[in-house]
């Protein structure tokens, strides 16, 4: 044992803070040398063949047209771009609504006592979740879409015309003072929701069955139909009708976005069934015995002890299904439907630069994604407080 | 201490049976019903469709296609001899796990050989579905004594596998993964056929298997990169996951497709598609291999490390003797799982032109003779049915595998 | 510990050799050195548009094809030493600019914006043609202005599909445009009424249209509109820089077209070879020429990097034009295409050869 507290420093090669430190600069001068060299040689074949190497392509004219728009072919490639990312929000929003409530309706069938209705559950699951979403999607778009009547013969319905051109359903229409009317509306909101909170404080106090949803939905119904006859009908409703092949009023529901929407839901929610399945086996049988001992019924037992705590568990599986439905939403490619990645194949097949046209769609996912986890975080992060409401 | 016998069951009168399980409530009346009759309908219209109704000989005339794409009718022995190899390969690689899970664990029951081998054959019945629908729709006899003879093969490997003593297992897996090696050589090498010309189903279970097998060493790397302290490496590992993870297959596979020939130095000859798209699937799998091993090694308790450390191995060899194998064990169904998903997900292949199975079959309704009869119900179904053989099987093994380990439902 | 020095040193060694590997940039070798090195040219066409490239059987076929295997009879000297690349519309450039494939005769038009930012150098016209659109026969259009409100099928990636949104919008007809990636799934839009009208090259549509199928009325149940809403002159494409694969490719599709007005075809060229004694001819055929006082006589060499025999080897293994085109194209094929402006510049149509002198 030497007398000498304080240790010398060890030669370089065997000393941790060095070796730690050079070894991060080596790691960190490879890559870059590595990436160095792939940029290198992306620049010099770009400018070898007289391909622009900035963004500067976004503002030219597109070229072509998005159906189911009234875009432009004058207008620049940047707003064919943000009407590609509006799609790709479009599906992904309604998707994971959709997708959610069918895939919770499913898993909760598959631990049905029925055993018709769990037998079909799990031939549902069992089958879909094994095939190809791309495959689903083309299924939709060519076997069952595309095979609706023509336009020259369609199905119509009292406001309904549904072809192999789409769906086209009654929507509302704007007349003047519907910029006030959305400020009636709002002021309904907030009244409902100061109402709730009021009803809801009473029951704290009082014990008094607080009834918030009827109070707020009561009120917010009132002013609403008030506010509308007050102002004149600020809006009014707009049949769709067929003139030949050209269809007039309503709003279009257009066949490619159906097909991408209907698969990307089908198969997602089989996703979704078996994450629910497992979440609600997971947990504990007390909390079933309880809740009968107690004396709820089937359905209350579900709805009030097993399904708030099954879904603590069952949210970041959720979250990555949402993700996975976002990113899956890029097949609309294969159909024609112009969300973001159809849009950037059409737009780099019209001579766009590809290398700048694929960073800008990655960018787009990225920003989907970090959005998606971000919310679906918060929820995690709300659901382990325990004893929340 | 008696253990308490379970409860007598009554055998229950079937009328009985169905009132209290099909008719206990009203709601439930009601549901079995409306669920009965939908059933029926759906039931009746897919037979009559797949036997009556079906045009079949859309996908009857092109099987050879569907499974092998251009691949010269030639050469397709080299084929054949790929799959044999493989086939023995994982009937050994089966048998020796087999005889190592049984000395490993003494209380398992021990079947007798036979009785297992019965028990595979009943669980491999997707197969044997599609084995006989190609059979059908394409009879030929030298196919079918080929694909008996590779079932005995297989079964013959299986038991030769449980011959093996269990302290081996581990070398036993080497002669299999040669051989396996050997028979591509074969197809790819020696005046065969490089896979720039293979297509269909063989092209992608080539795209799934090897972007599993060649980005899984890259995926191990990732994730102890992330588990590093340093914080260069770390934060690099980390971009580069959440990167990946973030975008969708597809732009990864545009990228392969118009943007990787432009990062080989001007000048030298340019990759084909199908190596362009392999690259492409090879840094998407890696990405998701690097989070799945990234949970096996949370898995392993720290405890493991510790006491590698202080049995006097250095980090990184502790890193390779201790943790990594329990890690990897760990997360093989897992990996498995991913593999089911990048099978799935190879259909994408379709969209940037590479002729994979779903390609091939959406452009047999060009043939004159099919074109514009509205013939793409039968091809899908035919697509979606070889993808769920393959999808179900495997994740039907992949939840044994789970079950056998003990890895806790998800 | 030494390990860990090794590890090091191995390192450094790398990264040393990594920075020297850094290529110099600038050109790249050239394009005819290289398909003459591999001995084999990599054309990209396409595999769907009858008449032009298509699949027969596991072979291609077709005027484009036809036009591959010439460049290979002319730098190659065998019109088989030719691999082929079927490509989309979308892919098609960027596999040229990614030199995946060395030429592209695949039913490109050539306009300004592709000349320029595409990075890509047409060759010599093989095919002047326009676009068109076709319906359902029992419709009732007869110009393009009757088609207000429809809806029209075309390729994306294709001058059709921004031809198509310049003329409707510079017309003031409202249209849905449908754009598909294959003509395979347009077919099938197009024929479940999906959309009204389908709109690309002319070539392309009699093709379709020649290929028709029996139950759904053939031919006759559809309609090319009597209306050309653009001009579109096909022909192959080469890479941007690379000029003497430019004038191999060039001079291969000039010497098919210089022996249609020479009359010669791929029966005679062999006579014609042995028996002629028209200089320009011989001069043609890759025949040893008049010689200066002291020299030896010798083929002509015009420095474009072909062998002397290279229009003999492309008439005697492929055809001329007139033989090429009739093969594939012409009035007694499905297509039934008359030749109209794709003519002699001595019949009235615009192929002028320039002279090989």
């Amino acid at each position: 044992m030497s007398d000498a507290t304080v240790a010398a420093r060890p030669p370089p090669w065997r000393d941790v803070r060095v070796l730690r430190v050079a070894a991060q600069i080596l790691f960190v001068a490879l890559v870059v040398a590595f990436l160095w060299f792939l940029w290198f040689n992306l620049l010099t074949n770009m400018r070898n063949q007289g391909i622009r190497t900035d963004y500067g392509f976004l503002d030219r004219r597109a070229g072509f047209r998005i159906a189911g728009t009234d875009f432009s072919s004058r207008r620049p490639l940047l707003d064919a771009l943000l009407i590609g990312v509006k799609n790709t929000a479009l599906v992904v929003v309604l998707g994971i609504a959709l997708a959610t409530v069918l895939g919770v309706v499913v898993g909760v069938a598959r631990l049905s006592t029925n055993v018709l209705v769990r037998r079909a559950a799990s031939v549902y699951v069992e089958s879909l979740r094994n095939i190809p979403v791309l495959v689903i999607i083309i299924f939709w778009s060519t076997a069952v879409i595309l095979k609706l009547p023509s336009i020259r013969e369609p199905i119509a319905w009292p406001g309904f015309i549904v072809s192999n051109r789409g769906m086209r359903v009654p929507w509302t229409y704007g007349r003047p003072g519907l910029g006030a009317y959305w400020t009636v509306l709002v002021f309904g909101l907030v009244l409902a929701g100061l109402l709730a909170v009021w009803r809801t404080r009473r029951f704290d106090a009082t014990g008094a069955p607080h009834h918030r949803w009827a109070w707020g939905l009561t009120a917010f119904a009132v002013v609403a139909v008030a506010g509308y006859l007050a102002l004149g009908r600020p809006f009014s409703v707009s049949l769709p009708s067929l003139d030949g092949i050209r269809i007039t009023g309503g709003s279009a529901v257009g066949p490619e976005y159906a097909a991408v929407l209907l698969g990307l839901v089908v198969y997602t929610a089989s996703h979704i069934a078996e994450i629910v399945r497992g979440s609600i086996l997971a947990v504990s049988k007390g909390q079933t015995e309880a809740a009968t001992a107690v004396g709820l019924g089937p359905a209350q037992r579900l709805r009030l002890v097993i399904l708030p705590q099954a879904f603590r568990v069952a949210v970041p599986p959720l979250a990555n299904q949402f993700l996975n439905l976002t990113k899956n939403s890029s097949l609309g490619i294969a159909v024609a439907y112009a969300e973001i990645s159809a849009i950037t194949f059409v737009a780099i097949g019209n001579g766009a630069p590809a290398p700048q046209s694929i960073s800008i769609m990655m960018l787009v996912y990225l920003a989907f994604s970090l959005g998606i986890s971000a919310l679906t975080n918060l929820a995690n992060r709300r659901l382990q407080i325990s004893g929340s409401r | 201490m008696a253990v308490a016998a379970p409860p007598l069951r009554g055998r229950v009168h079937p009328a009985r049976w169905v009132k209290d399980n099909l008719f206990g409530t009203v709601w439930d009346a009601v549901l079995t019903l409306a669920f009965a009759v939908v059933g029926v309908w759906a039931l009746s219209g897919a037979v009559r469709f797949v036997f009556v109704s079906g045009r079949w000989e859309i996908v009857r005339d092109s099987v050879t296609s569907l499974l092998v794409g251009l691949f010269p009718r030639a050469e397709l022995w080299r084929v054949w001899l790929l799959t044999f190899a493989v086939a023995t390969a994982a009937g050994f690689v089966t048998g020796a796990a087999r005889t190592r899970r049984l000395a490993e664990d003494p209380s398992l029951p021990r079947a007798s050989a036979s009785a297992a081998a019965r028990d595979i054959a009943r669980r491999s019945w997707p197969l044997a579905a599609l084995v006989v629908v190609l059979l059908v729709l394409r009879p030929s006899p030298t196919g079918a004594a080929l694909l008996a003879v590779l079932a005995a093969a297989s079964a013959g490997a299986w038991w030769a596998g449980t011959l093996v003593p269990p302290r081996r297992t581990m070398l036993a897996n080497l002669p299999p993964a040669a051989l396996v090696a050997v028979a591509f050589w074969l197809v790819v090498g020696a005046g065969g056929v490089g896979w720039d010309r293979w297509g269909g189903l063989l092209l992608t279970l080539f795209l799934a298997a090897a972007g599993v097998a060649v980005s899984f060493p890259i995926g191990v790397l990732l994730a102890l990169g992330r588990r590093s302290r340093l914080p260069a490496v770390r934060l690099t590992c980390v971009g580069y996951i959440e990167l990946i993870r973030g975008v969708p297959l597809i732009t990864l596979l545009f990228m392969g497709s118009f943007v990787v020939g432009f990062l080989f130095p001007p000048g030298s000859s340019r990759p084909s598609l199908v190596t362009r798209a392999l690259i492409a699937i090879i840094a998407f799998t890696a990405a998701y291999i690097a989070e799945i091993v990234r949970g096996g090694l949370q898995a392993v308790p720290r405890a493991q490390l510790e006491a590698a450390l202080a049995v006097g191995l250095s980090p990184i060899a502790a890193m390779r003797l201790v943790v990594l194998p329990q890690a990897l064990r760990a997360v093989i169904p897992a990996i498995v799982g991913q593999f089911i998903s990048l099978f799935k997900d190879t259909s994408l292949v379709a969209i940037i032109g590479l002729s994979d199975l779903l390609r091939i079959g959406q452009g047999l309704t060009s043939n004159p003779r099919f074109l514009a009869q509205g013939l793409q119900a039968e091809i899908l179904v035919f697509v979606s049915f070889v993808y769920w053989v393959g999808a179900y099987s495997m994740s039907k093994a992949s939840q044994r595998l789970e079950v056998r380990m003990g890895v806790g439902v998800r | 510990m030494s390990g860990r020095r090794l590890a090091f040193g191995f390192a450094v060694v790398a990264l040393a050799l990594l920075a020297t590997a850094c290529p110099g940039g600038g050109e790249e070798d050239g394009v005819l050195a290289q398909v003459t090195d591999r001995d084999i040219v990599r054309c990209g066409v396409n595999d769907a548009v009858p008449g032009f490239g298509f699949l027969e059987g596991d072979t291609y076929a077709g005027f484009d094809i036809e036009y591959c295997r010439a460049v290979a009879a002319a730098v190659l000297g065998d019109a088989d030493k030719v691999e082929f690349t079927a490509l989309t519309a979308e892919q098609r450039f960027t596999a040229l600019q990614a030199a995946e494939v060395d030429v592209l005769i695949r039913n490109t038009t050539w306009t300004a914006d592709r000349d320029g930012n595409e990075g890509a150098a047409f060759v010599t016209t093989t095919f002047y043609d326009g676009q068109g659109m076709m319906v359902q026969g029992d419709s009732a259009y007869q110009t393009l202005e009757d088609m207000g409100g429809t809806t029209i099928c075309v390729l994306s990636g294709t001058t059709t599909e921004l031809n198509l949104a310049a003329q409707f919008e510079a017309r003031d007809i409202d249209f849905e445009p449908l754009s598909f990636r294959d003509n395979e799934t347009l077919q099938q839009n197009f024929i479940e009424g999906r959309c009204d009208g389908w709109t690309s090259d002319k070539s392309q549509l009699a093709a379709q249209r020649s290929n028709w199928p029996e139950d759904q009325g053939g031919p006759e149940a559809l309609r090319i509109l009597d209306v050309t809403m653009s001009k579109e002159p096909l022909g192959p494409v080469v890479r941007d820089g690379n000029s003497d694969w430019f004038d191999a490719v060039n001079w291969t599709v000039i010497a098919t077209i210089q022996a249609w007005e020479f009359g010669i075809t791929s029966e005679n060229v062999d006579e014609i070879r042995g028996n002629t004694d028209d200089p320009e001819i011989t001069r043609f055929l890759g025949g040893d020429v008049e010689a200066e006082e002291g020299e030896d006589a010798a083929p002509f060499d015009a420095g474009l990097g072909l062998p002397a025999d290279f229009a003999y080897q492309v008439i005697s293994q492929v055809g001329n034009y007139q033989e090429i085109y009739n093969r594939n194209v012409g009035p007694d094929t499905p297509l039934g295409l008359e030749p109209g402006v794709n003519d002699l510049w001595t019949n009235g149509g615009v192929l002028y050869p320039p002279p090989y002198r």
